[in-house]
């Protein structure tokens, strides 16, 4: 018989290395017309991090996603970057894209102030043009100040910027110290059908909710969080890599290895829990890799829910979870006056 | 196209009086008119919106995606290229008492054959550098590379495989991570310990706290070894230029340190360097380090031909990283209501047969450990050993998967022991703004409590149950 059980699991996650420096820096060029190159050393690895690093300097900007190309990953034209790793680049790499993108902004200001007759300090980007704050009617077209800049006034619009999150060493006794400079947070909630003839265990539904300051964007955040579930699933319930007494592996192919699939996937239901981190690209944090950690948790005590056996040992595989529900029952049939706790 | 837009948009606004045939206005077009189409698209596309944060935008590679355009390194190749592959010691603990190339070298198609004592400095690690590119003296793990050949095709050069002969001697092993802690366990990697890193977080007066509690709990649980099963192997081709400079594409999730380890196995200067970073088809942490780049450079040097090099799905598994198996204890005391007033963690990592991303796993595991709960009282152990299995690294959440599973499945325990619903002991014990995380932190932007009801109220937690 199906039985269903739910189970919740909570998380936090720090962004960016522990202790050790990971900076990152961008170059953003401004070109004659108002659109924008970003020279990035990071690697877009699938997660659309190059997406999210062009919105953010064309957000610096006050020009659209488009306007911005992004140049990554050469070493040879591209700046340095720690990389695709601890869920650093929104929040690390942004901010040096931020950073230089206002640097090349500041530039666009000194040329747009004698033209609009007031202070670098009074002027901002914002749609595609350069305007006086509070004053948007008195604006010129990105394109016309940045091409006075260049060709008129011999002031190419370029920035360039570096960002690594400051922390505090931990003592070696205590561990007490800063090791990280924001963290994230995050609940799963999974509900599961475990089928106690066989110990199968489907999972019905999972709802996410999850931290990343500001979702820059959104659509990217919840790719992330259907994608760090799926991997969640592999890792609760059928993914393991065994090895024979002489330490080789029993199983490196993806027919014995059994990774999730399409079929394996729950229904799942995604809240970004929006708030804003001061320190971050506009108040970004980060989202990769804690989409993945609450998810075996959750499924875990949803299991527990459903049939009352605890998996102390992951993957919850079907014949763990038989065996654990075949030992309960003979535990009752034993003792058949205790009473539940 | 335009033109006939306008035109249609012409003939509409034509004005009434217009003199036309008496029967136009009863029969039906031929075809739909265009001008009912909206002429022009009144909203911009996601991508061309200000402001740009915020927005749904489409992937900017999406289009190369969708049509099968993305160029990764299966996609790319040069002329003259040569394929390489290594091959794998298939056994976990030995000396090298002798390599054999020679039957290989004399196979027609192969044009070089590498071992590890041609590699300038045979060793690599983003934290210890305990892991040879090629095994020139001894085998730590079944997936070690011992020789490696660069031919005309990928099936001459599998075949050279076979051709080299290894000589091993084999020596004692030791898998387990608990037995690798013993005191006459084999050591892996000599020394007085297979521990090769360990952390320590301390808070309050653990033991004050556990003579305070209510009750106190334990738990024990542990967790497999995975594989990150991304749908790119590690790949890369290798083309060293007759000035003196090596250009490397490269699956490779961090190009900068990554060119760092290349420049300091080659021992070149990194201006020498290029490392061209592809788009990667998935890396969760697998790819965070160098692999068989040097391998692919040197033989690209011997044979004056760009050498590419695909790892198999089996080397996949057995010669890259791997996520540590932990085995994890957990000690808590609670009041009655749920408080948690005292905790203590122990972890035991499985580091592998080299310690690769593991203090960084280690570190934040121990960090982490305890859930986002406001604990006064807290002691966490922690330590990683080497055993002689795949070596373990970075992969997605760096051991908070691990520890997280342990952590709620104790906190679930607790609540089932004192008959609390598992929201709300979360709720009683979470982080509020402004609270201390367990190595003295003040956190600031803590919405683990939002998150929590967030939740809840999507899942219909509160919901009467059927």
């Amino acid at each position: 018989m199906k039985r269903r059980g739910r189970g919740i699991a909570c998380m936090w996650y720090p962004i960016g290395f522990t202790v050790a420096a990971n900076p990152s820096a961008a170059t953003v060029k401004v070109n004659e017309d108002g659109t924008a190159t970003l020279l990035t050393g990071t690697v877009e690895t699938g997660q659309g991090s190059l997406t999210v690093l062009g919105q953010i300097a064309a957000e610096a900007l006050g020009i659209a996603t488009e306007d911005v190309h992004v140049v990554s990953a050469d070493t040879d034209t591209t700046p340095m970057d720690t990389g695709a790793i601890a869920s650093r680049t929104t929040y690390v790499t942004g901010n040096a894209v931020r950073l230089a993108a206002e640097n090349a902004c500041a530039i666009l200001f000194e040329v747009a102030a004698p033209m609009l007759g007031v202070r670098a300090d009074q002027l901002e980007a914002r749609d595609r043009k350069i305007q006086v704050k509070g004053f948007p009617q008195r604006h010129l077209p990105i394109g016309h100040v940045a091409h006075h800049a260049q060709v008129v006034k011999g002031q190419p619009p370029i920035g360039s910027a570096s960002w690594n999150p400051p922390t505090v060493a931990m003592d070696p006794e205590t561990g007490q110290g800063k090791p990280f400079n924001t963290y994230v947070y995050a609940t799963q909630i999974a509900e599961v059908d475990v089928d106690d003839e066989t110990g199968e265990v489907e999972v019905v539904r999972i709802a996410a909710a999850h931290d990343c300051g500001t979702a820059i964007n959104p659509m990217l955040v919840e790719g992330q969080i259907q994608g760090g579930i799926a991997m969640g699933i592999g890792f609760a319930l059928q993914e393991e890599i065994l090895f024979d007494a002489a330490g080789r592996q029993l199983n490196p192919n993806l027919t014995n290895y059994i990774v999730p699939t399409s079929l394996d996937m729950p229904e799942i239901e995604v809240d970004i829990v929006e708030n804003y981190d001061p320190t971050g690209p506009f108040g970004a944090k980060g989202v990769g890799e804690p989409t993945s950690v609450p998810t075996a948790a959750a499924i875990a005590n949803a299991i527990y829910d459903a049939v009352g056996v605890r998996v102390t040992a992951l993957p919850a595989t079907a014949e763990k979870v038989l065996a654990a529900i075949k030992e309960k029952r003979a535990r009752q049939q034993n003792k058949p006056q205790s009473l539940p706790l | 196209m335009a033109e006939n837009r306008k035109d249609a948009r012409q003939r509409q606004r034509a004005p009434l009086d217009a003199p036309r045939r008496a029967d136009a206005d009863l029969r039906l077009p031929a075809a739909t008119p265009q001008a009912s189409y909206p002429l022009e698209m009144l909203v911009p596309q996601v991508l061309q919106q200000t402001p740009a944060v915020g927005q749904r935008a489409t992937r900017i590679d999406a289009r190369l995606h969708g049509l099968g355009q993305t160029r990764y390194i299966e996609d790319l190749a040069f002329p003259g290229m040569l394929y390489a592959r290594i091959k794998r010691a298939g056994i976990a603990s030995a000396l090298i008492r002798r390599i054999d190339t020679r039957a290989a070298e004399v196979m027609p198609g192969v044009m070089a054959v590498l071992t590890g004592r041609e590699i300038p400095v045979n060793s690599f690690g983003p934290s210890f550098q305990d892991q040879p590119v090629l095994a020139d003296a001894q085998v730590f793990h079944a997936g070690d590379g011992v020789a490696a050949v660069a031919a005309v095709t990928e099936q001459i050069a599998t075949e050279a495989l076979d051709r080299i002969e290894v000589e091993y001697e084999p020596l004692p092993a030791v898998f387990d991570p608990l037995e690798a802690l013993k005191e006459d366990a084999h050591r892996v990697h000599g020394g007085d310990s297979n521990v090769y890193a360990s952390r320590i977080i301390k808070k309050g007066d653990p033991d004050a706290g556990f003579a305070a509690a209510d009750h106190v709990l334990e738990g024990r649980f542990s967790t497999q070894m995975v594989e990150h099963v991304a749908i790119e192997p590690h790949a890369g081709i290798a083309t060293w230029d007759p000035a003196g400079r090596v250009t490397i594409w490269s699956s490779l999730g961090r190009i900068t340190l990554g060119r760092a380890d290349i420049a300091r196995t080659l021992k070149l200067p990194i201006n020498r360097i290029r490392i061209v970073g592809t788009i990667v088809g998935g890396n969760f942490g697998g790819k965070n380090e160098i692999t068989q780049e040097p391998v692919l450079a040197l033989l690209s040097k011997k044979t004056g031909r760009p050498v590419k090099g695909v790892y198999t799905r089996e080397e996949e598994f057995a010669a890259t990283t791997t996520r540590h198996p932990f085995v994890m204890e957990y000690r808590t005391g609670v009041k009655k209501n749920g408080r948690i007033l005292a905790r203590q963690v122990r972890l035991v990592l499985d580091g592998g047969a080299y310690c690769s991303w593991s203090e960084t796993t280690l570190g934040k595991a121990a960090i982490l450990a305890a859930g986002p709960y406001r604990i006064d009282n807290l002691q966490v152990e922690a330590c990683v050993v080497y055993t002689n299995k795949t070596m373990t690294g970075a992969m997605r959440g760096f051991g908070a998967p691990q520890v997280c599973f342990a952590c709620e499945s104790h906190m679930d325990d607790i609540a089932a022991a004192l008959g609390i619903d598992p929201l709300e002991i979360r709720l009683r014990n979470a982080f509020e703004e402004g609270s201390i995380s367990p190595t003295g932190q003040v956190l600031q932007t803590v919405v683990i409590k939002d998150t929590l009801c967030r939740a809840a109220q999507r899942f219909g937690w509160k919901e009467v149950r059927t």
